[in-house]
């Protein structure tokens, strides 16, 4: 070994030039797809919407009504007080994304599912629960399956006949009025609980009461605004009743954050007070290919009156099944892999087949639709049932591998202490695990859900129709889906005008809806991991 | 109590209760869903695909045309219309794409890894993560549109000799496509290496270059390339955004050769589809092609899976 | 506690010409540990080092001296402060970003803490060996080598990485095996190989922080005998919480207790069989721990 020196003078330098370059070309390979990403996201927007073809007054009013103030008071906010910019923009995404989706459940209402017939089957759900809530008062005096058993007939009976009774009957309110009792009071009900948790019976009840008494009324402004009585009604139950309860909650449990709601409001006042002001003054706004013709049109061979209605619909109510298929299965099936099965061969074997299923491309479930539910059960092609049970499929191992990483997130020690005080098997997982399991739960199924509305090459193998004309109203209506009906007009349709107008416009409004769905669903992750550290 | 009283306390079986049972039963039915999907799909590519060889036609009561296996492997065009079944076409165009798309997805999403896991702030991951994720949350059908309507033009004025459908645009967008699965696995795979190897290093006067890429990144090697061969399987099954960008005209290309990329050529999973939304009459010889191509690229994505998994077994460093 | 020696030292280290001192220093670098620890030299030098987690004082106000070709044991019950001190010296605690650090601590007269020290730099003249073995998942001989690796330096690397292993007492276990991953190897072999790797760029001092506490008995002893040998090269400064083992193997001790405190600091036989503080005889004699 060297001799020593007795002193050191300098311990000398480690050229970090390497390091240094290599860090900013990691930065720059991680920012390029994602500003790829942005870029060709504005591009679309941009021939979608095109922001430029608008009087320069409207763009003017819009940025002193609208973003000079935002912006103001939004750095303001961040720089002395982030909680309260926090929730207050929280505030406003809730509102306008809950709007979306109220917008789409309106579209239900008013051309699927007469609201008459929704009563009923809400009806039948509250005799059937009342009926079940009276056997369980049994529970010491009749055994299980006895009242297993009862319990089902009870629940079958008032499906069957509740819903018929109730559309039979010559006379009922009006539409809105029953909307408001059979969809907006259950809404205001959960809301107002929330809203009012720590004033007592009476405050709750209050609050519920203003919440059901908001909804009534939208039968009323409604149409003072220009806006129908259903959609004015659903919109309020869905988004604005709901957010404005969510509000009102988080403010009583802390009064800090109210400074927040300042910028809720500049920003509803700037964009209304702008919209009126452009009215009043005549700006003509950008000649957007995305716009209330768009939504509410069907498809067209005139690129100009082409429009998304029938698809859009149709991705809902593929959605609806989808999720109705597989959420319980999926859940299911990582409850019993991660709560019950044993660490045998066979379970791994499971384990395998699973991720094996995640990998397997979208056009193979769609041969799988196509020749199990078409060919062998003799079903007709491209319906909403058989659409949705194929993407179902597709997605249920992606919904059974997050399930299980959410089960797996709770500690084993909450278990342990469940079985310790002899809980069995179902009452820890029902009382213990789920719950607690349950934000990453619903965090991978949207996510998931996201990917089905997404799809497209499974509803072409089934033979969904590449154009639909009109509104799919049940399970066996041909259906369509945005990003089908966008590739229709891509390939089949393919042709300038089409490619100006109408692809843009399916384009945005597609990755509109995925966004949001996806926003959801980091912003409830995000809120779950903080809540559980 | 007694002690009869305790002893029938103690016995009752509580697991094998109506409720547990019902509730056990029905969870392991929705499990074993998972095996009935995999079984019906196999049992489903290979039955149809069995009526639509030669050799296997008259087992499955199929009179009429059929063709033959060789031909299918090995024939080199692919025309439906004149009834020739060549799948080389095809395959040249999927391998087409894998390769293209792991050009783009493989060193841009490793780098993202390395960033994420070594060296960015949890405020910027905070950020970072989220913005790839909406990455592949994008439906496929759009990255086809963004590929022939913007990507192209741009390249064209750079490579003027590009087709209007070209496999360049189309593994482009299908690697942009991949990018968050392979940073994301593989940064899985980093974040899983002990801190204390990293004390190591710094301890003896290592740099963060040094640290990164000569302990973490080679110590996590086997999580690395099962998320390449999982992203490349997600390529190879791709349908939309080639569908959509890269043509419908199959062509034997070579997929090492860089100027094949300027062609358009039909992938596999392009192939089906125009099957259902071309001049393609119902059942038929040509409707089974369909199950035979399934049945290839089942096969693949499935090996590849297995390969992946036996990947990040066997080479699993156990800390 | 300073030490006598370190008289002698400060004006030495202002006489620029280092020649005559490596001469000087030879001598006495020639007396052998068990001689008076006077006439030693002083590797490491702190003075008035604080250390602070966020707002919470680790280390108060330590100055110690740490004498050349020794093994300087620190003691203490948990959470004193023992490995904050042993991170300081090679300015590990920079990783830790809640960590802040006043006063100095010199090695070999150069302030480790200067503006114009570059911390990687400073790293590859000092040797850690950490709490639980981590070798690196490479080849036995690749984890050897490593510290040479990144450094450049020259030499032949076979014979470097002999010597290292023999010195680390592993050779003749793993002659044969080189190219074999480090972690097949058994705990007590994976820190010796820990050791290896730490002496094969020829530090100027060894910190080990508490060494053999993941080991069983066997491991530990052959450790132990190992450090003492490795004195007589290089300078060992440890962490343990073992008393008896600070007791059998070291030639000084220091005495850290509760919040960070330096109660005391002397030779090894006086800490235990009459040290001068009354916590310090409570700690040693098992009142507290």
């Amino acid at each position: 070994m060297a001799t020593r020196e007795d002193v050191i003078e300098d311990f000398g330098h480690v050229s970090r030039t390497a390091g240094t370059v290599f860090r900013y070309l990691l930065l720059a390979a991680t920012l390029f797809g994602i500003v790829a990403l942005a870029v060709l996201l504005l591009y679309v927007a941009n021939d979608a919407i095109q922001p430029l073809t608008a009087d320069p007054g409207w763009h003017l009013t819009f940025f002193l009504t609208l973003v000079v103030p935002t912006l103001a008071v939004s750095s303001y906010l961040f720089r002395t007080d982030p909680v309260s910019f926090r929730f207050g923009a929280s505030i406003v995404g809730l509102l306008a994304v809950s709007t979306m989706f109220a917008g789409g459940m309106a579209m239900i209402f008013v051309d699927i599912v007469p609201p008459v017939v929704w009563f009923g089957y809400v009806l039948a759900l509250c005799l059937s629960l009342a009926g079940v809530v009276v056997i369980e008062r049994f529970d010491r005096q009749l055994p299980f399956l006895a009242r297993f058993v009862a319990a089902g007939a009870i629940v079958v009976g008032a499906f069957a006949v509740v819903p018929g009774l109730v559309q039979s009957l010559p006379v009922y309110p009006t539409d809105d009025i029953l909307l408001t009792l059979s969809f907006g009071a259950p809404i205001a009900a959960v809301v107002g609980r929330y809203a009012a948790a720590d004033a007592g019976r009476r405050g709750r009840l209050l609050a519920i009461g203003a919440g059901v008494v908001a909804i009534g009324l939208g039968g009323v402004v409604g149409p003072l605004l220009g806006v129908t009585p259903v959609p004015a009604t659903v919109i309020l139950s869905l988004a604005v009743v709901p957010t404005a309860g969510y509000a009102a909650g988080i403010v009583r449990r802390h009064p800090a954050r109210r400074s927040g709601l300042v910028l809720t409001a500049v920003v509803l006042l700037g964009a209304f007070g702008g919209a009126a002001a452009v009215d009043a003054l005549g700006f003509a706004g950008p000649q957007s290919w995305v716009d209330w013709q768009f939504l509410t049109s069907a498809h067209s061979g005139d690129a100009i009156n082409a429009g998304l209605y029938p698809a859009i619909g149709g991705s809902i109510l593929l959605m609806v099944t989808v999720a109705a298929l597989s959420f319980p299965l999926g859940v299911g099936a990582a409850v019993y892999l991660e709560e019950y099965a044993p660490d045998n061969r066979f379970t791994r074997f499971i384990d395998v087949n699973i991720s094996n299923l995640a990998g397997v491309p979208s056009v193979v479930y769609g041969l799988l639709g196509l020749a199990v539910f078409v060919t062998y059960l003799g079903q007709p092609t491209g319906t909403v049932l058989i659409g949705g049970a194929t993407l179902a499929l597709l997605i249920l191992p992606i919904v059974i591998i997050s399930a299980r990483e959410a089960l797996r997130s709770v500690p084993d020690s909450m278990r342990q202490a469940s079985y310790g005080m002899g809980a069995t098997r179902w009452q820890t997982i029902r009382n213990v695990v789920l719950p607690r399991a349950f934000p990453g739960i619903l965090t991978g199924t949207i996510l998931a859900l996201g990917r089905a509305i997404g799809e497209t090459a499974p509803l072409i193998m089934i033979g969904a129709p590449n154009v639909l004309f009109s509104l799919p109203t049940g399970l066996s209506s041909k259906v369509s889906a945005m990003p089908l009906q966008v590739y229709a007009w891509a390939s089949l349709f393919a042709s300038d005008p089409f490619y100006q107008a109408a692809v843009p416009a399916g384009v945005v409004v597609l990755l509109v809806v995925l966004l949001s769905m996806n926003s959801v669903a980091i912003v409830l992750r995000n809120k779950y991991q903080s809540d559980s550290q | 109590m007694s002690t009869d009283d305790i002893t029938r306390d103690l016995t009752r079986r509580t697991e094998n209760s109506p409720r547990e049972l019902l509730t056990r039963s029905f969870f392991f039915l929705c499990a074993v869903l998972s095996i009935v999907t995999t079984v019906s799909i196999i049992l489903m590519l290979t039955t149809e695909a069995a009526k639509f060889f030669s050799v296997t036609a008259p087992l499955m009561g199929i009179e009429g045309p059929t063709a033959s296996v060789v031909d299918f492997f090995t024939g080199t065009e692919w025309v439906i219309n004149n009834e020739q079944f060549g799948v080389l076409p095809l395959v040249s165009a999927t391998l087409a794409v894998t390769i293209g798309s792991a050009v783009v997805a493989i060193p841009l999403g490793v780098a993202t890894a390395i960033y994420l896991s070594e060296y960015a702030s949890s405020r910027a991951q905070r950020v970072l993560k989220p913005a790839l994720e909406v990455l592949a949350g994008v439906p496929t059908v759009v990255y086809g549109f963004f590929a022939v309507v913007y990507i192209t033009p741009a390249l064209k004025t750079v490579i003027p000799g590009l087709g209007t459908f070209n496999m360049l645009s189309a593994s482009i967008v299908v690697g942009i496509m991949i990018i968050p699965m392979v940073a994301s696995i593989s940064e899985d795979a980093m974040s899983a290496v002990p801190d204390s190897l990293r004390q190591a290093g710094y301890g003896m006067g290592a740099t963060k270059f040094d640290v990164s890429v000569g302990i973490v990144v080679p110590a996590s090697l086997s999580g690395i390339f099962s998320s390449f061969i999982l992203a490349l399987s997600r390529a190879i099954g791709e349908t939309m955004a080639v569908t959509v960008a890269a043509g419908s005209q199959a062509n034997l290309l070579n997929p090492l050769n860089p100027t094949a990329y300027l062609e358009g050529a039909l992938p596999m999973t392009a192939a089906m589809v125009n099957l259902l939304t071309g001049d393609v009459t119902g059942g038929g010889v040509a409707y089974r092609s369909l199950f035979a191509i399934g049945l290839t690229l089942f096969v693949i994505t499935l090996i590849m899976n297995i390969i992946s998994d036996l990947v990040a077994q066997r080479y699993r460093e156990e800390y | 506690m300073t030490d006598n020696s370190e008289q002698e030292y400060t004006a030495s280290t202002d006489d620029p010409t280092a020649d005559e001192m490596s001469i000087e220093t030879d001598v006495s670098t020639s007396v052998s540990s068990s001689d008076s620890t006077q006439h030693a030299n002083t590797v490491v030098s702190a003075e008035n080092v604080s250390v602070w987690y966020n707002d919470e004082q680790a280390l108060q106000d330590i100055t110690l001296d740490i004498p050349e070709n020794q093994v300087t044991a620190m003691i203490g019950p948990s959470g004193c402060g023992k490995s904050t001190f042993l991170r300081c010296i090679n300015r590990m605690n920079d990783l830790i970003d809640a960590a802040h650090v006043e006063g100095d601590l010199h090695l070999r007269g150069k302030n480790v803490y200067d503006d114009d020290v570059d911390p990687v730099a400073l790293r590859r003249r000092v040797g850690m060996v950490f709490q639980s073995p981590n070798p690196f998942p490479k080849s036995i001989y690749d984890n050897v080598a490593y510290g040479l690796e990144i450094q450049d330096k020259e030499g032949d690397y076979d014979e470097i990485v002999e010597q290292s292993l023999k010195r680390a007492a592993l050779w003749d276990e793993v002659k044969d095996q080189l190219d074999q991953s480090g972690l097949e190897l058994s705990g007590g072999q994976q820190q010796r190989l820990c050791i290896a790797r730490a002496i094969a760029p020829d530090p100027e001092v060894i910190l080990m922080d508490e060494p053999a506490s993941a080991l069983d008995p066997v491991a530990t002893s052959q450790i132990e005998d190992l450090i003492s040998e490795l004195a007589e090269e290089y300078t060992v400064v440890i962490v343990t919480h073992n008393m008896q083992q600070a007791a059998r193997i070291s030639n000084k001790t220091a005495v850290f207790l509760t919040g960070g405190e330096l109660v005391e600091f002397d030779d090894t036989e006086k800490i235990f069989e009459n040290p001068e503080s009354q916590r310090v005889e409570d700690y040693i004699t098992g009142k507290f721990g």
